[in-house]
């Protein structure tokens, strides 16, 4: 079986008289065992080079479409299946996965466990050498080179940022040549910057090698800022295919299906009555978005006083900081270097670096799950040498970032339940009812927390973490690889704990959650302490963003264009800042 | 046993407190030890998995070195000589230690050596036994001790790919070799996920009362957390693998050694070499000139 190869494939301006590359006809398709279809009568033509992103709210049936993309569906999953695949006008009924894999790559969305070999070389050749192809490893450069991958070819798979992994596993599929990429929620597990390097990619292997790219995604900013056609599923079927800009002025019909407005389509919205009645195209990006707001801003801009960041009394002291540890290579490497920090009652912390810059290894010196090397831990008064970890979880909580690894029973009652059980409390009972109620989870209490969804799945260690009534919460990205909807969730809930909880760390890589929650941010770069400020002042000091690697929000980018001095972090908050000046017409 | 080692060091200090809830601060002071051994434990078996110390076995075909192997774990059996058996466990230890197989194995191995030579050693005199029991006992620990040697040489000096490529090269059914390379790649995951879960029982569990009369709380406790760490351990793996079967399906991996090609193509860069040929030789010669000689 000859591999098609990408250079054949046509421009992206290439003209619809082509065979599409992927054309669907009347599919209906039930999982077997499954009460109802999951897809039912699609019809869908995807042209050769285009960059499509399929959106969709749970249970749309999205996932199942693309699998049958590459055989998946029918051949690994069969269920009752009618209607009609074609990949370049070839049906895929008669047509195994693996032949099938050298005309469409696919990326899971849980991307790390498609990677089966240790190191990166390895993985990415793994497929040509499956297939036997006598060029595999030119393949394997090939594709390591075209992601820019050759520098950690020999590293270990387990050893790769999130990021990087991402990129492992679309060489392993780009490595067959084929002419179609599909990629499962590339911004689900990885933050959102680090998909924008995979999009960077996506983007130009469909420029320059005329690849059509298939996404799934619901993250509104990615797609208006990347794809070039929206095709919206609901109920197992396809709602609309339309051109980006069109598919995002359908406000409501994303609404349903979990996809809220970017950033810059809502303040455009809000502010430019035009925009709102649908008479002028909505703006995708910045810079448009700047463009369209300036005649609205004007003079007018009244800056907010910043919200008072809490100095309450002294919760935690870190004096002297260093930890590390060694590598499987055998040299020691230091994470934290020389740290001091003081956390007060009040503080909401927002702990943000980049990957490596020693966030989850201060949340577990903070935790007393590790001491540190030299240097002092105090929380609440005391040395964590002094305490042993598990004295200490009564003052200090830890949310790991894996909600999986929090799972330690077989239903979420029981998990939350731990804690307050061990400790012989008399209201346990009672704790962990208001707890769950809080947290809006009673109805699934019973549920083991393996099998909730990943909101659900966070809100459980959420309230795992407040039946434990910690005065100091820390949490580990709470809210990576969250839809949107459940990303408010969270961090409506993060707004609203109170009570017992003095002080809350996050490490995150969300700046939406810095945005819209902290009132502290600290910057961590390669184990120092960059910068010690509010929100405000963060995203507008550029060396900072620079150095640390962090992308403000869309809103605050678009403060910064239009020139306001203290950047705006929410919509709300630009709207109100330039409504103040009374607009030309109500909207 | 890659599983449980990890807990024990965990859970040793973790301190009478706990019950006693918020009291003034405790005369104890950890070291950093607990944690720290934890990490340690970890990084030596991934330096033993993917033999990062190099050692003269890692450079030979892991052809020869499986046959290295068999050579020497099949050699014990065949005397019941006890000189013969020592030169045997010399040999053995010799290559082990030329192989680097670290502290962490040279230890258990030692510690697992001696303890149950002194446990036999005890059944044996209050069972009423002689001095003739003493020298079988020698020779079933020479014996064990040197296959053990030779094996711990042999895996230390192997890193997944080159395992796999051996078995397969060998004519070991492909998914046989995918299988020790997959599980590879697993350890280091599993080690880490299994110590978040350590970790959580540790804190959100009851806290302990005292280590108890020679520490059998503690240990009671240790165990009880090691055996509920494994079942979110396999169900969180059971979920993963989903995505890793169909992912092996588009990636050209059926489970099956039909295709003769890609076999072919992957092991094109093992090279057996003189040396590799004056490895077995050698072991041979010694093996056989042993034999017949003690």
């Amino acid at each position: 079986m000859p591999a098609p190869t990408t250079v054949a494939a046509p421009p992206p301006a290439a003209p619809t008289t082509l065979v599409p590359a992927i054309e669907v006809r009347g599919l209906t398709f039930r999982y077997p065992g499954a009460a109802q279809d999951s897809l039912h009568d699609v019809d869908l033509t995807i042209e050769p080079g285009d960059f499509v992103a399929v959106v969709g709210g749970n249970g749309s049936g999205k996932t199942t479409l693309c699998k049958a993309f590459n055989g998946l569906v029918p051949h690994f999953w069969n269920g009752d299946i009618s209607g009609r695949v074609r990949v370049h006008g070839r049906s895929t009924a008669r047509r195994s996965v693996g032949e099938i894999a050298h005309d469409v790559g696919y990326v899971f969305q849980d991307f790390g466990n498609q990677l089966v070999r240790p190191t990166v070389r390895d993985d990415v050749s793994f497929g040509p050498l499956n297939f036997g192809h006598e060029d595999w490893a030119e393949r394997t450069d090939r594709a390591l080179a075209a992601l820019g991958l050759a520098s950690v070819a020999s590293t270990h798979t387990w050893q790769l940022s999130g990021g990087q992994q991402h990129l492992t596993a679309l060489a392993g599929s780009l490595a067959l040549a084929p002419s179609i990429l599909v990629v499962d929620e590339p911004a689900a597990e990885v933050d959102p910057r680090r998909a924008a390097v995979v999009y960077d990619h996506l983007t130009r292997l469909n420029r320059e090698q005329g690849i059509t790219v298939v996404v799934i995604e619901h993250h509104a900013e990615l797609i208006a800022r990347y794809a070039r056609s929206v095709v919206l599923m609901a109920d197992g079927r396809v709602r609309w295919h339309l051109p980006v800009r069109e598919a995002l002025a359908r406000r409501d019909d994303l609404a349903d299906a979990h996809v809220p407005d970017p950033q810059v389509v809502a303040l455009a919205r809000e502010l430019v009555p035009a925009v709102a009645r649908g008479e002028e195209p909505v703006p995708l990006t910045v810079d448009e978005c700047a463009d369209l707001l300036r005649p609205v801003a004007g003079a007018a801009d009244v800056a907010l006083p910043p919200t008072p960041s809490g100095r309450g009394p002294l919760l935690a002291r870190m004096t002297g900081v260093e930890h590390g540890y060694r590598t499987v290579s055998g040299e020691r490497r230091t994470v934290l270097e020389g740290l001091d920090i003081e956390l007060h009652e009040d503080d909401r912390v927002a702990l943000v670096g980049s990957n490596g810059a020693g966030k989850s290894t201060l949340l577990s010196v903070l935790s007393g799950l590790a001491v540190p090397r030299t240097g002092t831990v105090e929380v609440d008064g005391r040395d964590t040498r002094s305490v042993s970890a598990a004295g200490l979880a009564d003052t200090v909580c830890y949310l790991v970032q894996r909600p999986e690894e929090m799972f330690l029973q077989d239903s979420v009652r029981a998990d939350v339940g731990m804690h307050p059980r061990g400790r012989g409390l008399t209201d346990a009972d009672e704790l962990v009812d208001e707890v769950l109620a809080r947290v809006n989870l009673t109805r699934l209490a019973d549920r083991d927390g393996r099998l909730l969804s990943g909101g659900q799945q966070r809100r459980a260690t959420l309230a795992i973490g407040l039946a434990m009534r910690p005065r100091l919460l820390l949490l580990d990205e709470p809210t990576s690889s969250l839809d949107l909807s459940s990303r408010d969730d969270v961090i409506a809930m993060l707004d609203a704990l109170s009570g017992h909880i003095r002080c809350t760390v996050v490490a995150t890589h969300d700046m939406h959650l810095v945005a819209e929650w902290a009132n502290r941010v600290i910057v961590l770069d390669q184990g120092r302490v960059l910068a010690d400020t509010d929100p405000q002042t963060l995203f507008a000091s550029p060396a900072v963003l620079e150095t640390a690697r962090l992308v403000p929000p869309q809103v605050t980018q678009v403060g910064a264009a239009l020139g306001m001095a203290v950047p705006p972090l929410s919509v709300d908050e630009l709207v109100r800042r330039l409504s103040t000046r009374p607009t030309e017409e109500p909207a | 046993m890659t599983a449980v080692a990890p807990a024990a060091p965990t859970m040793a200090t973790s301190g009478p407190d706990g019950s006693t809830g918020r009291k003034a601060p405790k005369a104890t002071t950890r070291s950093g030890f607990d944690r720290m051994s934890v990490e340690w434990v970890k990084l030596e078996l991934m330096r033993v998995a993917y033999a990062t110390r190099g050692g003269f076995l890692a450079r030979r075909d892991p052809r020869a070195v499986l046959g290295w192997y068999l050579l020497c774990a099949v050699a014990p059996w065949l005397t019941y000589s006890t000189p013969a058996l020592a030169v045997f466990f010399a040999v053995a230890l010799a290559c082990a230690l030329a192989a680097r197989i670290g502290p962490l194995l040279l230890g258990l191995f030692t510690l697992g050596l001696l303890g149950q030579a002194a446990y036999v050693l005890v059944l044996v005199f209050v069972l009423g036994g002689n001095a003739a029991a003493i020298d079988g006992l020698l020779q079933i620990s020479l014996k064990l001790g040197a296959i053990s040697l030779a094996s711990m040489a042999a895996f230390v000096s192997l890193d997944p790919e080159k395992l796999s490529d051996g078995l397969q090269a060998l004519r070991a059914p492909a998914v046989l070799g995918f299988g020790v390379s997959y599980g590879y790649r697993m350890v280091s995951l599993l080690i880490d996920e299994f110590q978040t879960i350590v970790d959580g029982h540790r804190l959100r569990g009851t806290p302990p009362r005292g280590h108890g009369f020679l520490g059998w709380r503690t240990a009671t406790r240790i165990g009880t957390i090691a055996v509920q760490a494994f079942y979110p351990l396999i169900l969180n793996t059971a979920k993963r693998t989903r995505t890793t079967v169909e992912a092996l399906e588009t990636r050209g991996f059926a489970g099956t050694s039909g295709d003769d090609q890609g076999r072919r193509l992957r092991l094109a860069h093992l090279r057996f070499t003189l040396a590799d040929a004056a490895l077995l030789l050698v072991t041979l010669v010694v093996v056989v000139a042993t034999l017949v000689l003690l």
